[in-house]
């Protein structure tokens, strides 16, 4: 029988930017995938090159429009390290509570988009309303509402952040994470689409390099915040889940917003002890010369292990800037798991693997 | 098997149930040209420009190469523009500015017809 070839995207609707997808079909069986990055290719590591650390600054937030500030935390940790800058105790625990409310801002979208995929649409309506308060408290502290320029070398811009408004968002996503899951963990419609899909093993998900809430569905213990030192007085479980379907990455995902409810409430009571109000702006203009050599720096992103490779020969700009980012790696493993299944389950496992195609292709 | 009917409909239930409950709660919608939303003073819109001497940090922080500064033989100060085609907003001009004289506005509407409009001097004057 022939075999039909099907083109999914670029211009999809769910692929979270263009993706394509060049599938091979026997009937409704897919029998040979092969996604096809690149349409989004912003050359944001050849831009370093040219560019002043101060300039660069403000590009790294675009690597992934989702989740900026793990991305800024990974560039200004690459270069405090490389020329000893010390940052201040106060300064970590407020990265760590914005890193931690943008992933729930993250979490909350991709809940939201993930069911709309599967056919639900009031669920969308209302992680977008709660994402809405933490986008919107980003905006009155920082300026913006997705491209932040918040962090810089040497700690934070300013420390005028209003901790009851933090306070009160946090609260009301708590109750309303409840509210999801009446409406969606125990729908049948949401589990007969999901429940034993898209099964990623755990010999197969560590040899495809996957990392973050999706290697943690497939049940392996391995979460970089754990060793992170800006994490260490902070209290945390790891949410594991065994099965390695669609269904425990939506699980695994949703109790992960409960761990940083709790994540920001301690860094939140920590600030609330301190006196910020007369901690000066931290915008100075570095003039010095650059220290030599090379430096790779991690973070637990939303989407799996961020890395951020810095090189520097002395200059005023780096020498090379290489990232490594959790969704490439969430891309091709689909050549794997998508091998037999249906046409329609296609977009049940590519959402719940959480890709967002600007950081596939940087 | 009708055990699993009976759970099927009762989460299903549950699930309307929640629904339903939005039917009492305040909209949380803004009707955009008629109410605006809150800004606040960190927010960054159109530039505003005072007091500048023309040192030209500015324009060397600025990841887009969006400023274009222009002295007079006197070596004064006569044009700031601005290039809102380029522009990104990161706010590295009000950051790092010596004096500072740049601030951005809450201004935030920035439509225009035209591209040449997008050129702007924010420079003032006085009177």
């Amino acid at each position: 029988m022939d075999k039909m070839v099907l083109n999914l995207g670029p211009q999809h609707p769910s692929t979270h930017g263009v993706l394509r997808l060049i599938l091979e079909l026997d009937g409704e069986i897919i029998t040979s995938v092969e996604p096809e990055v690149g349409y989004l290719h912003r050359s944001l590591e050849k831009m370093a090159e040219s560019k002043s650390y101060i300039q660069y600054l403000p590009m790294v937030d675009r690597v992934d429009y989702l989740s900026g500030f793990f991305y800024s935390y990974a560039f200004c940790n690459a270069y405090e390290t490389l020329n000893h800058i010390q940052v201040p105790e106060y300064a970590n625990y407020i990265r760590v509570m914005f890193m931690e409310l943008n992933r729930l801002a993250s979490h909350l979208l991709w809940l939201g988009t993930y069911l709309l995929d599967l056919g639900a649409i009031s669920p969308m309506f209302y992680t977008f309303r709660e994402r809405e308060d933490v986008v919107t408290y980003f905006e009155k502290v920082t300026g913006q509402r997705l491209m932040y320029n918040y962090f810089v070398f040497g700690g934070v811009r300013h420390c005028d952040i209003y901790l009851d408004e933090a306070l009160r968002i946090v609260d009301n996503i708590y109750n309303k994470i409840d509210e999801y899951e009446d409406i969606i963990t125990e729908n049948p419609i949401f589990l007969s689409r999901t429940k034993d899909i898209g099964i990623i093993s755990k010999q197969k998900a560590l040899d495809w390099g996957l990392t973050g809430p999706n290697l943690r569905a497939s049940g392996i213990l391995q979460d970089y915040r754990s060793i992170m030192p800006i994490y260490d007085d902070l209290e945390f479980d790891i949410i594991l889940s065994s099965e390695g379907d669609c269904y425990s990455r939506y699980i695994v995902r949703i109790y992960e917003m409960r761990e940083s409810v709790y994540i920001i409430k301690q860094c939140i009571e920590y600030l609330q002890n301190i006196n910020l109000s007369n901690v000066p702006l931290n915008n100075f203009y570095h003039k010095q010369k650059q220290h030599e050599g090379e430096i790779y720096s991690f973070v637990e992103a939303p989407r799996g292990l961020t890395m951020c490779y810095l090189k520097s020969v002395g200059e005023d700009t780096p020498y090379r800037v290489k990232w490594r980012t959790g969704s490439y790696y969430s891309t091709q493993i689909l050549k794997d798991i998508l091998k037999g299944v249906y046409l329609s389950d296609v977009m049940s496992i590519y959402g719940s693997l959480d890709v967002v195609l600007p950081e596939v292709d940087r | 098997m009708v055990k699993k009917i009976y759970l099927s409909i009762k989460a299903i239930l549950k699930g309307h149930f929640t629904v339903l409950k939005h039917l009492f709660r305040n909209s949380v919608t803004l009707e955009y040209p008629e109410v605006h939303p809150f800004l606040n003073h960190y927010f960054r819109g159109r530039h505003v420009l005072e007091g500048c001497r023309g040192c030209g940090l500015c324009k060397r922080v600025c990841p887009s190469d969006a400023i274009m500064i222009e002295k007079n033989d006197n070596n004064y100060l006569n044009k700031y523009v601005i290039d809102y085609s380029k522009c990104i907003f990161c706010g590295n001009c009000m950051f790092y500015c010596p004096t500072h004289s740049m601030k951005m506005s809450n201004d935030y509407e920035l439509a225009k017809t035209n591209k040449s409009q997008l050129l702007t001097d924010i420079y003032y004057k006085g009177v």
